[in-house]
């Protein structure tokens, strides 16, 4: 039967991803002006002096003679088989642009996630056995000024401290050059929040395992401290967390787009940025889409996974 | 639940009206010291941003070339930045603009949204599957990314960037209204409503909506951090608030371009912007536990 549920969930989540592909759609014709124009890159001021053969070009080009329900349609069957059309900047096909930053961005996510649960999981744990005392305070305070941290002033910080006042750390994040150290101040400036949030869920998940009977009865039957809060209350506790980390992989994608571009990791975010700065709409509009098709998948990936673990979650 | 705690006081007296009941559930959150701090600390910011022009040692333009990047002494605080300007004057102006926009955005989601949402939950239906659909849509696209896009796309002019940082907060409210709506249009009172033959519009707006007033509140003060920051990423990145107006995106992005000799440049806005965050996250978990002691993870 489960089998038929994900099928169902995975169906549900189509006119979710019709629906983003008409944002991007839409977002391409919030431009005030000509598409046309803007798709050249040219500001609007600049108007009289654009070349018209070349404007009616891109304007057959992208289609932008035709209705505009046929351009949609056209677009929207264009953008799933992955042709968003060429940069103006470079002519190079936006899809290919895309295909180069996406293994840097989906590593630095793996590398940030990876350590977000680490140190989250490990901070609620600790929060929790040692409730209400310095262990639980100090754990607390850090996921507080954790969540309140801006991430962009984070980086900015991190990048004084490692690359600057003790320069031991590489200041760009272009693994190309510098390996996987090059990962390392990125992704800890972006696991700051996963992680405090995994701590918090982390802490009062454990805190409401370890009030339940069956940690009485552990402890009664003489199992070790360790072993109640490490393996018994711990795998419990957890699920509340996994869910959390599925709406933080893509939370993630949003936080990562400023850190990529202080940090010059060539990846979506800096993709995004760089298109914006060029006045580069298809790239805009390729990049936003491939985001947030990424985090609807995500969340959808989340939903499945949670349905597998937890078979009270069936809906 | 809630009015049961406040009354356990008082239960063998008069119930006291409702006046009394604020006062007395507003004593009992202070009595907390977290909440008595991170209220003091919002009001201290509230005022610092009202006041600013008053309080402010210098003019916030006032360039001044030949005295560009001194570090912070008695007669410039926090310093002074690449024309001159006297730091702490402009992250003080700075607050105000960055609270005011952040005021301004999430009224305009806190209304659309409860309404939208509102409507949805309680008619239910067709009209809920649609909006909920459109909801869910505009979540997948997180909220930087939308920010971003949007002003690239329409221009970095004030009403635009209000227009982008409210969208998603518009169907954030909607989410977390017609959750709350969903649960208390199915109380015995609501029944009741409907039995003696009251409109909708009377049951709506008398009797659901002021009952999910809760989840609505937390998450006002959780969503005034939210969009300051996003403000001041978006500013960071040059989409936002434009020079010569003083934000703390902007003179953070500054800063980063004379980090190894002036670190101070940048150093003291994001401690502001830090600050501010740090209050309204510590109030909007206060109110959550005042509040809304079991919904801890629908915000």
């Amino acid at each position: 039967m489960l089998i038929f549920i994900i099928v169902r969930r995975l169906i549900f989540s189509i006119p979710t991803i019709i629906g983003i592909g008409t944002l991007a759609f839409m977002l391409g014709h919030l431009t005030p002006g000509d598409p046309a124009i803007a798709a050249l890159g040219i500001d609007i001021e600049g108007y009289s002096n654009v070349d018209q053969a070349e404007v009616e070009r891109v304007r057959k080009e992208l289609g932008l003679d035709k209705p505009i329900l046929v351009q949609y349609v056209s677009w929207l069957g264009n953008a799933l088989v992955g042709e968003f059309g060429r940069s103006y900047v470079s002519s190079v096909p936006v899809a290919e642009l895309v295909f180069e930053a996406l293994p840097s961005t989906l590593l630095l996510m793996l590398v940030t996630m990876a350590l977000a649960v680490i140190v989250g999981i490990s901070l609620g744990i600790i929060s929790a056995i040692y409730r209400g005392r310095w262990g639980d305070y100090l754990a607390r305070l850090i996921t507080i000024v954790g969540v309140s941290t801006p991430t962009f002033w984070f980086a900015i910080i991190l990048m004084l401290l490692f690359a600057f006042v003790f320069p031991i750390l590489p200041i760009t994040g272009d693994i190309t050059q510098h390996g996987l150290k090059a990962m390392i101040l990125p992704s800890f400036t972006i696991a700051l929040h996963p992680a405090a949030l995994i701590a918090r869920i982390m802490r009062s998940s454990m805190l409401e395992v370890l009030s339940q009977e069956m940690t009485r009865t552990a402890t009664a039957k003489g199992l070790s401290p360790q072993r109640i809060y490490l393996v018994h209350a711990f795998r419990n506790a957890v699920n509340p967390v996994i869910t959390v980390v599925g709406f933080q992989f893509a939370n993630l994608l949003g936080g990562a787009v400023a850190v990529e571009f202080i940090f010059s990791l060539p990846g979506l975010g800096s993709l995004l940025i760089e298109g914006i700065y060029e006045k580069d709409i298809l790239v805009i509009q390729g990049a936003v889409l491939v985001i947030s098709v990424a985090f609807a998948l995500s969340n959808l990936a989340v939903d499945i996974l949670y349905m597998l673990i937890d078979p009270r979650i069936r809906l | 639940m809630k009015t049961d705690q406040l009354n356990s006081k008082s239960h063998n007296e008069i119930i006291p009206g409702k006046w009394a009941r604020f006062v007395e559930g507003f004593r009992i959150f202070l009595s907390e010291r977290l909440n008595a701090f991170s209220l003091g600390l919002t009001v201290f910011l509230i005022l610092v941003a009202v006041f600013a022009p008053w309080i402010a040692p210098h003019p916030y333009d006032q360039v001044n070339p030949s005295y560009g990047m001194q570090p912070p002494s008695f007669e410039h605080l926090m310093g002074t930045d690449q024309a001159g300007r006297d730091i702490l004057s402009r992250v003080l102006i700075g607050s105000r603009i960055s609270l005011s926009i952040g005021l301004i955005a999430v009224i305009i989601g806190l209304f659309s949204g409860v309404l939208i949402g509102g409507f949805s939950g309680y008619f239910g239906g067709l009209i809920d599957e649609f909006v909920m659909r459109i909801v869910e849509i505009f979540m997948s696209v997180p909220g930087i990314v939308m920010a971003l896009a949007l002003v690239a796309v329409l221009g970095p002019s004030l009403p635009f960037i209000i227009l982008a940082l409210s969208i998603r907060r518009i169907t954030q409210f909607a989410r977390i209204t017609r959750g709350a709506v969903l649960s208390v249009k199915q109380q015995d009172y609501v029944m009741a409503c409907h039995g003696i033959g009251m409109s909708h519009i009377r049951i709506f707006f008398i009797h659901v909506l002021p009952n999910c007033a809760a989840p609505i509140i937390v998450l006002s003060s959780v969503m005034l951090g939210n969009v300051i920051l996003t403000e001041s990423t978006l500013s960071f990145l040059g989409m936002g608030i434009q020079e010569p107006t003083p934000s703390w995106g902007t003179m953070i992005a500054k800063g980063n371009e004379y980090l190894t000799f002036a670190p101070w440049v940048s150093v003291f806005p994001g401690l502001f912007l830090f600050l501010t965050m740090l209050a309204f996250n510590l109030l909007g978990d206060g109110l959550r536990d005042h509040l809304d002691p079991r919904g801890g993870n629908i915000v």
